[in-house]
């Protein structure tokens, strides 16, 4: 009896529940703010990413809001997509259709930013990518309705093509993570390399699954076949995972190892100084000690107040993400999305980077490169980027025309 | 199972409900019909699960690997090929069923937690063949976009168009689940030993359900492909399998209409309490395991319960 | 193919099989005695290597990660005794796939958890100062870590088989393994023996995401790589049979190893092609299973 009870509660509990899920009401007011979608992977190893790009983005708005934007307010609301293709969809859809949200950024995931792509373009919201590095997203697949405030796999490989042409190496070795993100990268340098400096040879090549944990048998391997120099093409964990690899087994003494995205704070910061490896080397699109200006120092400090950390390469997408979108209204004059879109074409901010472009062709944010070697400095309790050469952004982007062809125009 | 009292007396409140479904879209916002939609697709493929697992007895771990091959094969005739967007339609499932025979054809050998282990080796196979092949299938990025004819593309026609489709698949796997061949499966479930002693050939009959349980599944990742215009290799992962499977056992395993409960809270969980808070997967846990203390035939065998107090279902000891 | 290639690919291969022995060897006990496949397995070897992490934080020095080593998985144990005792042991008399629904939900629950606790950030355990660097062996370099953990390996085997064979309560369990009714008449209470394998497999659990920290990065997210793993080497190995724990993860550990100096564009399909022909070949698994 005591048990029919208990049944009863809980079904009232659940009832309840669920009416109060789906019945609560989606904000709507009359003078409504502007209202912006996140979306991005707050679960699992991209966590770290995402959240330090929400939180560049917050500060951002922060900024932004004591003036206002057109009167109003820029609001956010955020969406876990859970790293699933079809889980960021129904929250797209949610945002859109439910919310009514102004705008979508957000996406770490390629494959998810390029579903969330093609819905948006169908439904003519605007959608910023801030992480999400596939070329195809601003490239083959672009569209009136998509732009990327992040380095893309085609920049990185230019950057690496470039840096790596200018060394003596011949026989190179290419290893990474066997998904979309390392073959692309991996294909870009080399394809830049080759054209750069026909003499180079692939010897060979490694690819492990994603999220992998332990890269020492195959490093070892590598080891074996005596490349000149090895290229890999990883990201996320796997960059934390293949440079404690490299300390363990010393590859990287033996054979000079490059790295896009090795020189990154969230890659080498949980390594310390132990389990780091000096002398790699790496690109990145931002660094919070580089450049030196007083624009940096003055964003690193304010992300370093309000959240306890320096912002990494995401805070710095998130926080110029925040600044077009506040900037490309205000050009606008109206809460309009195809007003938004045409004033954020060609739209160039101040940024703690320097001045920033959204390039009109592609809507992609033209972004300098920092090439460098990981390094140990006494005022850090981990390695950084150091004798870091600055690769300018329209060195690294593909030119209008390459888009134009890639995109089958 | 369903004696035809209960039939008569379902018959009526069924048709009812799929009236009000039918007519639903015209008084609700547009995402509730996206969400019901998404529920019904997962809805079919839970259900063909529960061919296998419910009725069947079947440890099928790895069922998402057919919904991705239906998903993928209408993705790439449609994107790869100028044919007949039916052509694909129909293809989805049978290359489904296809696989389904292959992968059945081994794994009906083995029992239980090897039978499911071996299906969820085989069926990673696939799946590593969808993840590496990047020319054919697009590889990690998934096919997105793919073209479904105009008539089809609202999303009020694409939501008719599956509950339709929904709503003859529970007709056609109902009368399949009372024919003969559904009697001796459950028989099958219930006790494998006596059916092959009195000459019943278990395997076949345990490879045929799995063939028309994949096909079901098949057609469930063609519904997919309709509703959101994408596929990608998580569909073909093990964690959707498990999920599936998971559906099927929240919802009430041992009952025809089960699963679609299952499915529906999952689905609408994971759509509305991930809008409060990204801790979703924590309360959807708690919810589980509150459904596991207090109902423990899942919600729809709690519903039968309640229904009829009387008549004692006969409910089965499991497939220990 | 150079010979200390192959066999410094060998060594990491079959230290990275000990690994998975012991956390195999958990899954594998539980399985056995309690007869449900615990999802959230790979998830108590996440909080595992969490633990360890923060232990080893909190201690400092060098003799953190030993200490960090020793009670991370006592963590983990703890953590498992007041799942099973609280939740768990009420569902014993329950439909079997309901346990698999438990361990799923726990799964669920201990994800959302570790991420509340911890934070999504990456994490990073060295090895202590006694393991770093590397050793010649046979020819061919081997990280003095991984050389610990070929070493370890045989241990727990031969710590679990002292326990499940000399002493009364392994004895008890391996009784309860193969026949749960008898046990009960006998009047042993079968709950009590049921926990106690529950809490020593996820110690062992524990003790797999401690031992595993050095070498690779902590994240949300290393129980989902892991588990499945787990589930296949336990299959072809023999359900609830330790030795066959053993040698599924070598089969595992070095066929992967192996394969990535071989035929590296295909390690990913390696281990699924070892347990399709396996399972062909020997249905029940490798060795016998105990049901």
């Amino acid at each position: 009896m005591k048990r029919k009870v208990a049944i009863r509660g809980f079904e009232v509990v659940a009832v309840l529940l669920t009416f109060l899920f789906i019945f609560y009401p989606a904000n709507a007011k009359a003078q409504r703010p502007i209202k912006v979608g996140v979306i991005d992977t707050y679960a699992g190893p991209p966590a770290t990413f995402a959240n330090d790009a929400l939180n560049g983005f917050k500060l951002a708005l922060n900024e932004i809001n004591k003036k206002g934007v057109l009167g109003t307010k820029i609001e956010f609301t955020t969406r876990d997509d859970k790293w699933k293709v079809d889980v960021g969809l129904s929250m797209a859809k949610e945002l859109v259709m439910r919310e009514n949200v102004d705008l979508i950024v957000g996406t770490i995931n390629s494959s998810v930013t390029m579903a969330i792509s093609d819905y948006m373009k169908g439904e003519k919201v605007p959608f910023i990518v801030w992480i999400s590095k596939s070329e195809r997203i601003t490239g083959e697949k672009g569209h009136r309705y998509v732009f990327s405030t992040g380095e893309n796999t085609a920049m990185a490989g230019k950057a690496g093509g470039v840096a790596l042409a200018k060394k003596p190496y011949v026989k190179y070795w290419i290893a990474g993570d066997d998904y979309e993100y390392g073959h692309a990268i991996a294909n870009a340098i080399w394809r830049n390399l080759k054209a750069k400096k026909p003499s180079v040879e692939k010897i060979g090549e490694t690819w492990w699954k994603t999220g992998e944990p332990d890269l020492v048998p195959y490093l070892t391997s590598v080891m074996a076949s005596k490349p000149d120099a090895l290229i890999v093409c990883g990201g996320g964990a796997t960059m934390t995972n293949s440079l404690k690899a490299c300390k363990t087994t010393g590859i990287h003494q033996k054979i000079p190892v490059f790295m896009h995205t090795a020189t990154d704070h969230a890659v080498l910061k949980p390594l310390g100084l132990e389990a780091a490896p000096e002398g790699v080397m790496g690109t990145m699109d931002y660094h919070f000690y580089f450049p030196e200006t007083t624009a940096n120092k003055a964003f690193v400090k304010a992300f370093q107040d309000a959240y306890g950390a320096p912002p990494g390469f995401p805070a710095f997408h998130g926080y110029i993400t925040a600044h077009f979108i506040a900037e490309a209204f205000r050009k606008a004059g109206a809460v309009d999305k195809e007003k938004f879109i045409n004033a954020l074409e060609g739209l160039v901010i101040d940024s703690p980077a320097g001045k920033l472009e959204m390039r009109k062709c592609d809507h992609q944010a033209v972004l300098p490169m920092y090439l460098g070697v990981t390094k140990k400095v006494p005022q850090y309790n981990h390695l950084i980027s150091g004798n870091i050469v600055t690769i300018t952004g329209k060195d690294v982007m593909p030119s209008c025309e390459e888009i134009m062809k890639a995109r089958g125009k | 199972m369903f004696n035809e009292v209960i039939r008569l007396k379902w018959f009526g409140p069924s048709i009812v409900i799929f009236l009000v479904l039918f007519i639903l879209p015209s008084f609700i916002p547009r995402f509730y019909t996206y969400i019901l939609a998404l529920i019904y697709v997962t809805s079919l493929l839970a259900m063909s699960l529960n061919l296998v697992v419910g009725h069947g007895g079947m440890f099928q771990f790895h069922h998402g690997v057919f919904y991705g091959v239906g998903a993928y094969t209408v993705a790439l005739m449609l994107t790869k090929t100028s044919l007949p967007m039916w052509t694909g339609f129909i293809a989805g499932p049978i290359v489904a069923a296809i696989i389904g025979f292959i992968i059945g054809w081994f794994c009906v050998r083995l029992t239980r937690l090897y039978f499911g282990m071996l299906q969820i080796s085989l069926g990673s196979l696939i799946w590593a063949i969808v993840l590496r092949w990047y020319s054919f299938t697009g590889g990690d990025d998934g096919i997105h976009g793919v073209p479904i004819a105009p008539f089809l593309s609202s999303l009020n026609s694409s939501y008719y168009f599956i509950l339709i489709v929904l709503v003859i698949c529970l007709i056609v796997m109902y009368l399949i689940l009372k024919s003969p061949f559904g009697n001796t499966l459950q028989a099958i479930r219930d006790n494998p030993q006596r059916c092959e002693a009195i000459g019943i050939n278990v395997r076949r009959h345990q490879l045929i359900a799995i063939v028309i349980a994949t096909f079901f599944g098949g057609l469930a990742g063609v519904l997919f492909v309709v509703l959101e215009r994408s596929v990608f290799t998580d569909m073909l992962f093990w964690v959707l399998s498990l999920e599936i499977f998971i559906m099927c056992l929240l919802g009430g395993w041992f009952t025809f209409v089960g699963p679609i409960f299952g499915a529906a809270i999952i689905v609408a969980l994971r759509t509305f309490v991930s809008i409060f808070t990204e801790y979703w997967t924590l309360i959807l846990g708690v919810i589980l395991i509150l459904i596991i203390f207090f109902l423990p035939e899942g919600v729809m065998g709690y519903f039968q319960e309640i229904f009829k107090p009387r008549t004692k279902e006969t409910v089965k000891e499991g497939t220990k | 193919m150079d010979f200390s290639a192959f066999s410094s690919q060998f060594l990491v291969g079959l230290s990275r099989a000990m690994i998975l022995f012991v956390v195999c060897a958990g899954l594998s006990f539980v399985l056995g005695v309690l007869r449900v496949p615990n999802i959230a397995h790979g998830s108590l070897y996440m909080i595992g290597a969490f633990a360890t992490f923060t232990l080893s934080k909190l201690i400092g020095g060098s003799a953190g990660f030993w200490i960090a080593l020793i009670l991370a998985p006592l963590l983990v144990a703890l953590i498992s005794l007041i799942a099973e005792r609280a939740l768990f042991c009420h569902l014993y008399q329950r439909e079997h796939l309901m346990l698999l629904l438990f361990t799923f939900a726990l799964m669920l629950i201990i994800g959302d958890l570790v991420k509340i606790v911890w934070g999504a950030e990456y994490r990073s355990v060295s090895a202590p100062p006694l393991l770093k660097g590397t050793v010649s062996l046979f020819g061919a370099s081997l990280p003095r870590y991984n050389l610990f953990l070929i070493i370890i390996g045989p241990l727990v085997a031969i710590a679990l088989w002292l326990f499940t064979n000399k002493t009364k309560i392994g004895k008890i369990s391996r009784a309860a393994a193969v026949d749960r009714e008898m046990v009960g008449v006998l009047g042993i209470n079968v709950s009590w023996v049921f926990a106690v394998a529950f809490v020593i497999g996820c110690y062992l659990a524990g003790v797999g995401g401690a031992l595993i920290t050095p070498t690779v990065s902590i994240t949300l997210g290393m129980d989902h790589s892991l588990i499945i793993e787990a589930f296949l080497i336990v299959i072809i190995g023999g359900l609830g049979n330790m030795w066959g724990a053993l040698v599924g993860s070598l089969i595992f550990g070095v066929t992967q190893s192996l394969g990535v100096l071989i035929w590296p564009q295909f390690t990913i399909v390696f281990p699924y092609v070892a347990v399709v022909v396996v399972l062909l070949l020997r249905p029940k698994g490798l060795l016998k299973a105990v049901w």
